[in-house]
């Protein structure tokens, strides 16, 4: 992964609510450009990160630097190139669109001429003049979208932005997000519990469970640890898996008459069939198939659960 | 400087079709019509009776002890309940603006809405004292209305009042929704009616205003008010600034 001059980079990020530490010494790194892709199940501490990103609440150790500067010192040039829309789009609802916008813009002393320009590329002009309680969930994350790009930020931050969206709404949100950087070349860093999501739309991942930083590169590197598995029914489970482990196979035990095998091709299948078949074993089923990456981003988060349970 | 004008040309905005704009119109409203009632149903008024100095002195003091007090707690509740209901202030926060600025812009539109209603109070009292002449013409030698009387009053009463303002808007800001708000307005208030009697009463904040009207406090009520109001702001602000936002 590309590490020269991130937009985004944290060292020894650390945060305590309580007892309860939510963010673990998070070194994050992201490259200008594309869209990072913050992925963790609920609680993972993405949210407490994205924060500590904004200054909203400040680290009980670690820093944050955007643009390569510090944010304690620079807080507010740095965030003049920054925008964010964090969990749900904080909205005036007896406001129209367009005056949301103007409050914001009001705040950050920008040109009138940005709201037309936000309008647009959210595709909220017909419905800017309309109060907000009158819209839907889609048009308000949408609105929080426009307000994050009023300022024309070089830096979007965006924490899960497709919660509560109906399906429609998703792919409407999934769309405006991979439009950015290409149109505008401004990068995203999107948080979501959900890698299909992700995976659709990012370019770098990064990979946080229980306020630790499991993985961290580009969509290829994590896609190279996709693995191939053989899902093998025999009527004598036991048997075989004393077998294939003898002959030096990782197996895992399956519901029913079933086992799993990390087996890298069709040539494997076939070696683990003979040699079942040689034992008198009977094989009624044999299946090879991809490891999904959603496989592989929740045997990363359930590993480290089970490391931390047992340390 | 400009950071406080940004802010404060947003705040107006906010304000749009809100009650908080609408109710500084009505408190004032009733308490004139509450002395309109009193000087209508009145069946005999003394020769002695001085108008003016009655109407504007009653008008001023249910403000002061109770209407104005109230009317702070709701207003600066409603001023910052609207940064509660969508969690505006991450989004706030998030942005190239000093967090000092937004606070202090608060403040100063509760000042100013307070000071409207004030304002209104006393015009409405006014109308009141020139309806009552042409309606009991016993009263047609009431004088000329004390204009100067009126003026310093409203602002005094206005002034007193920061305390109470400062107080109000930190709350509200540290807590969403209207229960701890309005409880510590009518706490406030409640107290006010037994510490006015009592020495304790003259640094009271909910009782400021009204000490204004109480021989041996006037000075007190002012420099308390004022000063209170400008160091409790701050105070209000210092934690403003440090707190973290979820």
């Amino acid at each position: 992964m590309t590490t020269e001059n991130p937009l985004i980079e944290t060292r020894g990020l650390t945060r305590r609510f309580g007892v309860q530490l939510a963010v673990d010494s998070l070194n994050l790194s992201v490259p200008a450009a594309g869209v990072y892709g913050f992925l963790g199940p609920n609680g993972a501490g993405k949210t407490t990160a994205i924060r500590m990103l904004l200054g909203l609440i400040k680290p009980n150790a670690g820093e944050v630097f955007l643009f390569g500067q510090p944010l304690v010192a620079n807080r507010y040039s740095l965030m003049r190139r920054v925008g964010a829309l964090v969990e749900t789009p904080s909205l005036y609802p007896h406001l129209t669109g367009r005056e949301n916008l103007e409050v914001t813009r009001r705040l950050l002393g920008a040109a009138r001429t940005l709201i037309d320009l936000a309008l647009d590329t959210v595709g909220l002009t017909k419905d800017a003049n309309r109060r907000v309680r009158e819209y839907s969930l889609g048009m308000r994350q949408r609105l929080g979208l426009a307000l994050a790009l009023l300022n024309k930020p070089e830096l979007l931050v965006l924490d899960e932005p497709t919660n509560g969206l109906d399906p429609a709404g998703i792919h409407e949100m999934r769309d405006l997000i991979r439009r950015l950087p290409r149109e505008s070349g401004i990068t995203v860093f999107l948080s979501s519990h959900l890698l299909s999501e992700v995976e659709q739309i990012a370019s770098h991942i990064g990979i946080i469970h229980e306020g630790h930083l499991l993985f961290q590169g580009t969509l290829a590197e994590l896609q190279a640890k996709q693995q191939t598995e053989l899902t093998v029914g025999v009527k004598q489970l036991d048997e075989a898996i004393d077998c294939l482990e003898r002959a030096g196979w990782t197996v895992q035990r399956r519901a029913g008459e079933l086992l799993t095998v990390a087996a890298r091709s069709s040539e494997d299948a076939v070696r683990i069939n003979s040699l079942l078949v040689d034992h008198r074993l009977e094989v009624f089923h044999l299946a090879l198939a991809q490891v999904s990456l959603e496989d592989i981003f929740l045997t990363l988060t359930r590993g480290q659960a089970a490391a931390a349970r047992t340390a | 400087m400009m950071s406080l004008l940004r802010a404060l040309h947003a705040e107006l905005l906010k304000l749009k079709r809100t009650l908080a704009f609408r109710v500084i119109f009505v408190l004032p409203l009733l308490v004139a019509l509450l002395q309109f009632f009193i000087v209508w149903r009145t069946k005999k008024f003394p020769a002695s009776f001085d108008l003016w100095h009655t109407l504007g002195t009653n008008s001023l003091q249910i403000w002061a002890v109770f209407m104005m007090p109230l009317l702070i707690a709701l207003e600066t509740a409603l001023l910052n309940g609207i940064e509660h209901s969508d969690r505006q202030w991450k989004h706030i926060f998030a942005l190239p603006i000093p967090r000092h600025a937004v606070y202090v812009s608060k403040v100063v539109v509760a000042q100013v809405l307070i000071f409207i209603s004030t304002l209104i109070l006393s015009l409405l009292t006014i109308v009141v004292g020139i309806v009552a002449v042409h309606l009991r013409p016993e009263l047609a030698n009431a004088g000329p209305i004390p204009w100067g009387w009126f003026a310093k009053y409203t602002l005094l009463v206005w002034a007193a009042g920061w305390l109470i303002i400062a107080i109000h808007t930190w709350i509200s800001t540290r807590w969403s929704g209207f229960p701890i708000p309005l409880g510590a307005g009518i706490g406030g208030t409640f107290f006010a009616l037994f510490a006015a009697s009592a020495s304790v009463g003259k640094y009271y904040p909910w009782l400021l205003p009204m000490n204004l009207f109480i021989d041996g406090r006037f000075k007190a009520a002012i420099v308390l008010g004022i000063a209170g109001g400008i160091v409790a702001t701050l105070a209000g602000c210092w934690e403003f600034v440090r707190r973290d936002v979820m």
